[in-house]
């Protein structure tokens, strides 16, 4: 895909998911990561490069295209505050129907993942965005050195990466997404061992 | 010279950057003086004469303010590193190193002309994805410089392997707990950028990258940004008004010297020049490091004295570069971009070239996350557009230009004027 046609397809994407993820869900946290799960787990070719940091898989090149989609009017981006610090909440523009528009091509080809994403994490709080993807980045990476992992280890390697996380809920995550087929490290084996 | 011999060299813009013995034998290393060779902004120096300088003194530039960074993080906060991350005395000293280690070796993997030729990386096996100038400074890491960084006898106070190095650079899991150090290395406000700005404007003389180095220093700290979250880089209160001199700098800076139209013609015409020169135009793979090393600025401008790089090349030897002759708004509407597209279809074959500004990534980091301040009041992080208008009211440069060859500018002005649009030549 050329650099024009993968700019109009993120950006319908990103009206697509906003204007379907509720609104109290739908900030800067959940669309990163969700196109971090809809590039790396069901291939929808994004062209993003997701690195961890302690925040979770990020690319700064999702929130640049954001700012571009803000400027497009096809976002409205707000932060809001609380008693814990601050998070952004992202509202359909004015313009959000015409970006759409522009990228309906590539929609209708990702329809079903973009379902499967809004339907699989649309109602996740950011933090446990954050730790799911972080969980689903161990899991590929080691995938993609022919590793394969049990869940204690999937779940000891996320708490280095998340350690302000009790151990038993990284590993009920674990258990979790196992069940839920995000994880490709771990066999079944592995998986009925824990 | 012991272990505990500091070796300083001077640097035009930190004063003296101070190295211990084991980073005076990595920069020994063949690989690691190969960055003399690679120049920090490629061709700029045709607009501003004065910018020469290279990756290799910007490298040290950067594991000096790493260091700077990560003692203010440890000193503004270290209850919260030790209460939430579980660092001791012993760990922090750990870290410390291993951070000095990264920043040293972030950029040791740079193609020729630094970012110019980013494009020319190959694809990865299977398609798709290319390579990045990080996977090969992972490569070269866990390749020709794993012995000098795991068999120096310094690192018998560590126990650091080379994939522990590699990994904070390359971002993976296996950076382990010390995954929040790696906001010093490639971040918001990491210490990367707080070199280059410093280093590209004192060299090319343009003083609007300057911002007080030692202020934003002093003021970094660990904070939470919300509920559950883990910690992460951000500023104390005191400090944002050098956070947003910071980040001002970094927009002038990417409009004035990054984005300077003449700076980005030749930009384009030595990625293609090169591109005529490699073997099927791309570098060799992370996996063909011998061959990968060979390639640096003193190669390519013996080849293009040569005679080689095909059209562009010529165009760079003579000076017969690109003209600009649109340029859209910095952010564009809606409405610009079907003014834009309209434009391009007209002109047509006179069009030589296209560029976004956001198109690599990899330049210069203009992306819209926002520093986290940590407030006095309340304890609480607060963006940094909260405090700064400033930062708040700047947008995104989204700015495309458009070029056409030298022989048809004439015609070309005629048709912008002719389209018109909200842009200028």
């Amino acid at each position: 895909m050329d650099w024009r046609n993968l700019q109009k397809a993120r950006m319908a994407l990103f009206a697509e998911l906003i204007s379907r993820v509720p609104q109290a869900s739908m900030g800067r946290t959940m669309l990163m990561k969700l196109c971090y799960f809809l590039q790396e787990v069901r291939g929808v070719p994004l062209g993003y490069r997701f690195t961890i940091y302690s925040y979770g898989p990020f690319d700064s090149e999702v929130l640049s295209d954001l700012n571009t989609a803000v400027g497009l009017d096809g976002v409205k981006s707000t932060v809001v505050y609380n008693s814990a610090g601050y998070g952004y909440r992202l509202e359909p523009g004015p313009m959000s129907a015409a970006i759409r528009d522009d990228g309906e091509w590539f929609l209708r080809q990702h329809q079903d993942s973009i379902d499967w994403a809004v339907e699989e994490f649309g109602d996740k709080a950011a933090s446990e965005m954050e730790l799911e993807s972080t969980m689903v980045f161990v899991d590929r990476e080691a995938a993609g050195r022919g590793e394969i992992l049990s869940l204690d280890l999937l779940t000891d390697r996320a708490r280095n990466l998340k350690p302000h996380f009790q151990r038993e809920h990284i590993a009920a995550r674990a258990k979790d997404l196992y069940s839920r087929r995000l994880l490709k490290s771990v066999k079944r084996e592995a998986a009925l061992s824990a | 010279m012991g272990l505990d011999h500091i070796y300083e060299i001077r640097c035009p813009v930190h004063g003296f950057v101070a190295l211990n013995a084991w980073e005076r034998e990595i920069i020994d290393q063949p690989a690691f003086q190969r960055l003399k060779r690679i120049r920090q902004l490629a061709w700029t120096d045709q607009v501003y004469p004065g910018a020469m300088h290279t990756r290799f003194e910007h490298s040290l530039g950067v594991r000096h303010v790493a260091n700077l960074l990560f003692d203010s993080v440890v000193r503004n906060s270290r209850a919260l590193l030790e209460s939430d991350l579980g660092y001791n005395e012993t760990g922090l000293d750990r870290y410390r190193q291993l951070v000095r280690l990264a920043a040293l070796l972030h950029d040791v993997g740079h193609s020729p002309f630094s970012h110019s030729s980013e494009d020319l990386f190959p694809e990865r096996d299977g398609g798709g994805k290319k390579y990045v100038h990080e996977e090969y400074s992972a490569a070269i890491i866990r390749g020709p410089l794993r012995d000098v960084i795991e068999n120096h006898r310094a690192n018998a106070n560590y126990a650091f392997s080379a994939d522990d190095v590699a990994a904070l650079i390359e971002g993976s899991a296996g950076a382990q707990k010390g995954i929040f150090w790696r906001d010093l290395i490639s971040g918001q406000m990491d210490a990367d950028r707080m070199d280059y700005l410093l280093r590209d404007s004192h060299h090319t003389g343009v003083h609007y990258g300057r911002y007080d180095l030692h202020r934003i220093v002093g003021t970094v700290t660990a904070l939470r940004s919300g509920e559950n979250s883990g910690l992460r880089v951000g500023i104390q209160e005191g400090g944002w008004h050098v956070a947003e001199a910071l980040v001002l700098a970094r927009y002038a800076m990417f409009t004035q010297v990054y984005f300077h139209k003449t700076r980005v013609a030749y930009d384009i015409h030595i990625r293609e020049a090169m591109k005529a020169m490699l073997p099927n135009g791309r570098f060799p793979r992370p996996t063909e490091l011998d061959k990968y090393l060979e390639w640096d600025d003193w190669k390519v401008l013996g080849l293009l004295a040569g005679g080689q790089g095909g059209e562009h090349g010529e165009r760079l030897t003579q000076r017969k570069h690109y003209r600009r002759v649109y340029r859209s708004n910095e952010m564009m509407s809606h409405r610009d971009r079907e003014c834009l597209e309209k434009l391009e279809e007209r002109l047509g074959s006179l069009l030589a070239e296209r560029v976004p500004a956001g198109r690599s990534k990899a330049w210069y980091k203009t992306d819209g996350s926002d520093i986290p301040v940590l407030s006095e009041q309340d304890g609480v992080a607060r963006p940094l557009s909260y405090f700064s208008r400033a930062v708040s009211y700047l947008g995104k440069h989204d700015q495309v230009f458009l070029y056409c060859r030298p022989e048809d500018r004439l015609e070309a002005d005629r048709i912008v004027k002719e389209v018109g649009g909200n842009g200028l030549a």
